[in-house]
């Protein structure tokens, strides 16, 4: 890691070049604040140009219309469109926790077939994993699929918190398919077309107004076999290869619009002592959680399989970002609490958001029992 | 170096440092620090300073990495007189006088001459050690071997290289910020080892989630450090070294809070060696300023400039 990889470089060098020249066809055709539709209209439109212009399918696989290279070209991507403020990178980021898991799993011809049109923004897909019952504890899911036939599944019960759910063509569903007491040993993955009767979508309203979650009701939703991800009671291990991505590309995407955040308030604030305090300890806390994501990618991308260690990064990720929110806070003296202007609803949505940092992907306590069991080999607790 | 050959040198180092009296230096020398340093400065500042951490022995090592850093160094018969609570320089130069207040290692008192950075950088002093009058600051760290000395004498100015006081601190901050490193990587240790064998309520302590969480919460700071240390040695800048002697101060604050606290009875008595630990990153949390002056420093910084720099690329 002594030089920065050559061909990553070169990427990002024509990759901000191409971006600067095509910024007003990018630009959203709206100012802030935009509602989630606007933002899911823009990230569309946005894929679809860049995958027209090639750069939405560096380091993905040619056998689902990529054309290869390192996965760290697409977190360049990521990054570069969440430091312009062209996507959400919450949204954007997604695609990480979606596609992989198809071009690992799904049979070669449906993941040929579907990638490219979630990489191009023809399709928004969602990932149906938590439950009402399920936070935290994951396995102990219990949304209920049984086989009906040979050749389809038959699937009831709940999902929540399935982000962009009102808004998806398909769905990652992990599914209970063994015992009810079989933990993670008998989950099944299936990949469900949200336009299959059965399925009901509710938008559930966030702390800051927004509809970014819903819940998804699954009443005798027939599912081909054909559909199934992985094996049948394998849907643990799809689960879980999600994890390398989510702790790697989606936190670098993160980071930038962070690194970017922290600059918009760094250019009005006042230039203060107490200011230049805040200032100072947000933005260590942004580098100390960029140079360990750094470390990880290059871990990532050297081949090396990611595991409980990336909690850190976690646990690094949600401090950073709760404290660049807090420093806006108190550095945009009252915006958050009483100005109704456009940029300080942007900055209240936010803020009340980055709340949900040590609850989302793992709590903050998850995190720290990983860490405390994995990583510091403490043995079981109480 | 060749990651077998780091390893190797980690592994020789420890097991020479593990051995060593209150003086390390005899150690250091046989080891071949010197020439390492001039070799491959990255890699042995990182070794040795976080060997020198684990160990809580004293050196007087810095004395070469800013020797070396200046351009002047290393030489074993060098002292260089750097400050605490700042990385300001600490001469100042006025006609054809210094007038400087600053620390020093055992150095001061062994070497035949001692440096003085002035003005902020803009020059340098090299005067007879013998005037200097350094005196053993008792402090917190004793067995650190600090010393303090206030100069006032004349002396003949010679420029600095553009940078090179800047420097100095930069690489200085981070062998500072390596010792750290080992520093709390050993109080952890320490701490982890204690809750799994005390016993309370019938179980290792090690079993109670809000001892496990203070412990886990510890290695998260240990490891952001040990992260801001590689971004300092692949981008090599004050900025970076600046960071990581941050993440050392809350690494070091972290440590120490949440070690103790798991330590409890024991870590407060000079039975068990966390007190050592204690004093010793307190007292190098400050050395070439601390985690709070420089996150001032830096934020100031950012808000002068209007702007927030991204650093490391991928």
């Amino acid at each position: 890691m002594d030089t920065p990889d050559r061909s990553i470089a070169e990427f990002r060098a024509e990759l901000t070049a191409w971006l600067d020249v095509h910024h007003h066809e990018l630009a959203p055709p709206y100012d802030a604040p935009r509602s989630l539709d606007d933002q899911i209209a823009q990230m569309q439109r946005v894929k679809s140009i860049l995958f027209d212009a090639g750069w939405m399918r560096y380091g993905w696989p040619a056998r689902v219309g990529g054309l290869g290279g390192s996965p760290m070209l697409r977190t360049e991507l990521g990054a570069a469109l969440a430091a312009r403020d062209l996507t959400d990178p919450g949204l954007f980021s997604l695609i990480e926790v979606l596609a992989p898991t198809l071009i690992d799993f799904a049979p070669e011809t449906l993941a040929a077939e579907v990638v490219p049109r979630l990489l191009s923004g023809a399709e928004m897909w969602c990932q149906g994993f938590s439950e009402p019952g399920t936070g935290s504890d994951l396995a102990a899911l219990h949304c209920r699929a049984v086989p009906d036939g040979a050749s389809s599944w038959v699937i009831n019960g709940q999902k929540v918190w399935t982000s962009l759910a009102q808004y998806a063509d398909r769905c990652v569903l992990l599914t209970r398919t063994g015992p009810p007491d079989s933990r993670h040993r008998g989950i099944t993955a299936f990949f469900v077309d949200m336009d299959t009767p059965g399925i009901t979508v509710a938008p559930l309203e966030m702390i800051n107004g927004v509809k970014e979650f819903a819940e998804v009701f699954f009443d005798d939703v027939v599912v081909p076999a054909d559909r199934i991800l992985g094996e049948v009671d394998g849907g643990w291990a799809v689960a879980m290869s999600i994890l390398p991505y989510e702790r790697s590309s989606c936190f670098w995407q993160r980071i930038a619009y962070l690194y970017r955040r922290l600059e918009q308030v760094v250019e009005i604030a006042p230039d203060d002592e107490r200011n230049a305090q805040i200032v100072g300890d947000a933005f260590a806390h942004l580098h100390a959680l960029r140079a360990r994501s750094r470390v990880t990618q290059h871990r990532l991308a050297a081949g090396e399989t990611l595991g409980a260690e990336t909690s850190i990064d976690k646990v690094l990720v949600a401090t950073a970002e709760q404290s660049t929110y807090d420093a806006a806070r108190r550095l945009l003296s009252g915006a958050i609490e009483i100005d109704d202007s456009n940029e300080s609803l942007t900055w209240r949505t936010e803020y009340l958001y980055s709340r949900a940092a040590t609850i989302y992907g793992g709590t903050a306590e998850v995190q720290r029992n990983i860490i405390a069991r994995r990583l510091l080999d403490l043995g079981g607790d109480d | 170096m060749e990651l077998t050959e780091r390893v190797l040198l980690e592994a020789t180092t420890r097991a020479a440092l593990a051995h060593a009296s209150a003086d390390a230096d005899p150690v250091l020398a046989e080891l071949g620090w010197l020439e390492m340093l001039q070799a491959e400065p990255d890699d042995a500042i990182a070794v040795v300073f976080t060997e020198l951490g684990c160990t809580t022995t004293a050196t007087t090592a810095l004395d070469d990495v800013l020797a070396f850093a200046l351009g002047l160094g290393p030489r074993t018969d060098l002292a260089v007189m750097f400050p605490f609570g700042t990385g300001d320089s600490p001469g100042h130069h006025d006609g054809n006088y210094v007038r400087a207040t600053g620390f020093g290692t055992a150095r001061l008192t062994t070497a035949t001459e001692v440096v003085i950075v002035c003005n902020n950088g803009a020059g340098a002093v090299t005067v007879p050690s013998a005037p200097v009058g350094a005196e053993a600051v008792r402090g917190i760290d004793p067995d650190g071997r600090w010393f303090r000395a206030h100069v006032d004498q004349r002396a003949e100015l010679s420029a600095l290289a553009p940078g090179a006081w800047e420097s100095a601190v930069a690489l200085g901050r981070r062998a500072i910020a390596h010792q750290i490193a080992g520093a709390t990587r050993a109080m952890l240790d320490a701490a982890r080892t204690h809750a799994l064998e005390r016993v309370q309520f019938d179980r290792p302590i090690a079993r109670f989630q809000a001892v496990r969480h203070r412990l886990a919460e510890t290695l998260v700071a240990i490891e952001a450090l040990e992260a801001t240390l590689t971004a300092a040695a692949d981008e090599r800048s004050p900025l970076t070294a600046a960071l990581a002697k941050v993440a050392a101060g809350r690494a070091a604050r972290t440590a120490a809070t949440h070690c103790q606290q798991v330590l409890a009875g024991i870590g407060f008595t000079t039975e068990h060696p966390f007190h050592r630990y204690l004093k010793r990153t307190m007292l190098l949390d400050g050395l070439l300023g601390s985690a709070d002056d420089i996150t001032v420093d830096i934020g100031r910084q950012l808000l002068a400039e209007r702007r927030v720099p991204t650093l490391i690329e991928l």
